[in-house]
């Protein structure tokens, strides 16, 4: 594949205008490949309609989307998830008519009871891969600490396990590449530790995270690259330790 | 032998095909969360096709009432092609609203075409002679030779036998990992999508399967009253099985199964053995609408989920 070992999503003069507003005009960054790369700014910078145009929610007015070194400027979000690219959202979004467990199974990818060999074959075609799908599921949740909220409607959890549960649904669905819109937003300073453990193991093991986040002190410790926004531009990029004393960022937070 | 049995004849194939309706429109409302108000449309797609592929052409017919088509088909064959045309209907619906409307206004645009299709059966008399509608002579005997009750209960068995079909195929797209999807789809089409679900693929199958649900109703239940017209489904219709699904329990298959009993049957039966209270034609059919319009708003205030609420399978909480 081009450009494997470079970086894994390249974004060129992305530019997103929503009427007159610039809301995204015209960003060039990229993420880092099995790291964490923090996209920060003030409220209003632009960082979640980024996230949203990167992620195929929005299409972009102009500019390039490069996933390993291919075009996929545009392209719809189920697509971008089967290329690995799995977001998740700033308010959290569960399917509240399923369980808990069931809203982790459901991002299973290439389920095959999903296809229509499935729905003619029925159980015996499909039942060994769900078996398996269920075996990770349940794992994952013991990791999160919420096996016995395995079985509840989802639409029932609070606010945090909500975002936790969201987090594990886009991790079930393979990606390699997980676009996080602040995903300890709610979360008990004890879970917010657990998750950020999580995402430095999970980087450490291959996956490359792009991470909206607005604790600095979080970013600082999880990401090893940080890009810094500002009405609708980069502003900066760079390491943490090294943003915090430039002039332009701190007048960026100051000012907004 | 005598009027309650033909009676409870006609409730039992009332009752198979609005089974089979309402199963298709909770697939595609209750399940996958398609508001499809122009849902009667495939059971009309249906009871037309059905009509024309029986009738032999509008000439050697007598040429009394007018149609296209015309092909004389055996029974089992018209049967399908009534579940072709509910299909084929049901996903041409599906494609004016979904793919870029959110679902309030799905609703309404399939709303238009469930009125928009009305309109043109009504108008375009050459196509399926308009407002007088299509009668099907002779009516369908499943036995040849026999008296005109037993062929009666005949057909109520093919309703039965197409019903257990129908619920078997229903099933296959209600449960396991399918079922499960499409329910995600329904709670959060974009969170589904951020997962790899292509939407519109889905739903178009939905609308599909729902329509070929509804259009195998259509044809039996043609085939059973001998005839079809405008006025036979109107858009009001897809209300009473919208109430029958809330009323029921959306997305539970067993709970709308009741819910298509209790307004179906029991309801809209009911008031015709309402005493008479004044001269007024039709009192009882408009009292009908207004008990079926009260019920499913009480439902709504004080039982959101229906009778026997959408159940998840259990995978046990500790390890």
């Amino acid at each position: 594949m081009s450009g494997a070992r470079g970086p894994i999503l390249e974004v060129e003069d992305l530019v997103k205008h929503y009427g007159g507003v610039r809301a995204v005009d015209g960003i060039s960054f990229s993420v880092e490949r099995g790291a964490i790369t923090g996209l920060i700014g003030p409220n209003g910078a632009g960082k979640s309609t980024a996230l949203n145009v990167i992620g195929g929610f929005l299409p972009p007015d102009s500019g390039r989307v490069l996933l390993d070194g291919e075009d996929v400027t545009g392209e719809p979000m189920h697509r971008l998830a089967r290329r690995g690219v799995v977001r998740t959202f700033q308010m959290a979004r569960v399917f509240g008519g399923l369980t808990t467990i069931e809203n982790l199974l459901v991002a299973a990818p290439a389920q095959r009871g999903e296809t229509a060999m499935g729905l003619v074959g029925g159980k015996r075609f499909w039942g060994g891969q769900e078996t398996e799908h269920l075996e990770r599921a349940k794992e994952m949740l013991s990791a999160f600490g919420m096996r016995d909220k395995a079985d509840e409607q989802a639409r029932n959890l609070s606010g945090g396990q909500k975002r936790a549960v969201e987090t594990m649904r886009a991790l079930m669905a393979r990606p390699k590449l997980l676009l996080l819109d602040e995903p300890m937003a709610g979360l008990s300073p004890s879970l917010s530790k657990q998750l950020e453990d999580l995402f430095l193991e999970l980087a450490h093991d291959g996956l490359s995270l792009l991470l909206v986040e607005h604790s600095l002190d979080t970013v600082e410790r999880l990401c090893s690259k940080v890009v810094v926004m500002a009405q609708g531009r980069v502003l900066a990029e760079g390491r943490m330790s090294e943003l915090r004393t430039r002039r332009e960022v701190q007048d960026a937070y100051v000012i907004g | 032998m005598g009027a309650w049995e033909f009676y409870l004849i006609v409730l039992l194939v009332y009752l198979g095909t609005d089974l089979l309706a309402a199963w298709g429109l909770n697939l595609e409302f209750g399940v996958t969360g398609v508001a499809n108000l122009g849902y009667i449309v495939t059971i009309a797609a249906g009871a037309y096709a059905y009509v024309i592929c029986t009738l032999d052409s509008p000439a050697s017919a007598g040429g009394f009432q007018q149609y296209v088509g015309g092909f004389g088909l055996p029974f089992p064959i018209a049967l399908a092609g009534g579940v072709v045309a509910g299909s084929v209907v049901g996903v041409l619906i599906g494609i004016t609203g979904l793919k870029r409307l959110r679902q309030d206004y799905q609703a309404i645009a399939m709303l238009v075409v469930s009125l928009m299709a009305a309109t043109v059966v009504t108008a375009d008399t050459p196509f399926l002679n308009g407002n007088a509608g299509l009668v099907i002579l002779p009516q369908f005997a499943p036995l040849s030779d026999q008296d005109p009750e037993l062929q009666r209960w005949v057909y109520v068995g093919i309703v039965a036998v197409c019903c257990v079909a129908g619920y078997l195929v229903l099933r296959r797209f209600t449960t396991g990992p399918i079922g499960r999807t499409l329910r995600a789809v329904r709670d959060d089409e974009y969170a589904a999508a951020a997962i790899g679900k292509n939407i519109v693929v889905l739903r178009l199958v939905v609308q599909a399967a729902g329509g070929a649900l509804g259009g195998l109703s259509g044809a039996l239940l043609v085939g059973f009253i001998g005839g079809w017209s405008p006025g036979a489904w109107a858009y009001v219709e897809t209300l009473a099985l919208l109430t029958a699904v809330i009323v029921g329990g959306m997305g539970n298959d067993r709970g709308v199964s009741i819910g298509t009993f209790v307004i179906a049957i029991l309801l809209l039966q009911g008031v015709q053995f309402l005493p008479q209270i004044s001269s007024r034609l039709g009192l009882k059919e408009d009292l009908g609408w207004i008990v079926l319009g009260t019920v499913t708003i009480l439902f709504i205030w004080f039982r959101p989920q229906g009778i026997l609420p959408e159940r998840r399978p259990k995978y046990g909480a500790s390890p």
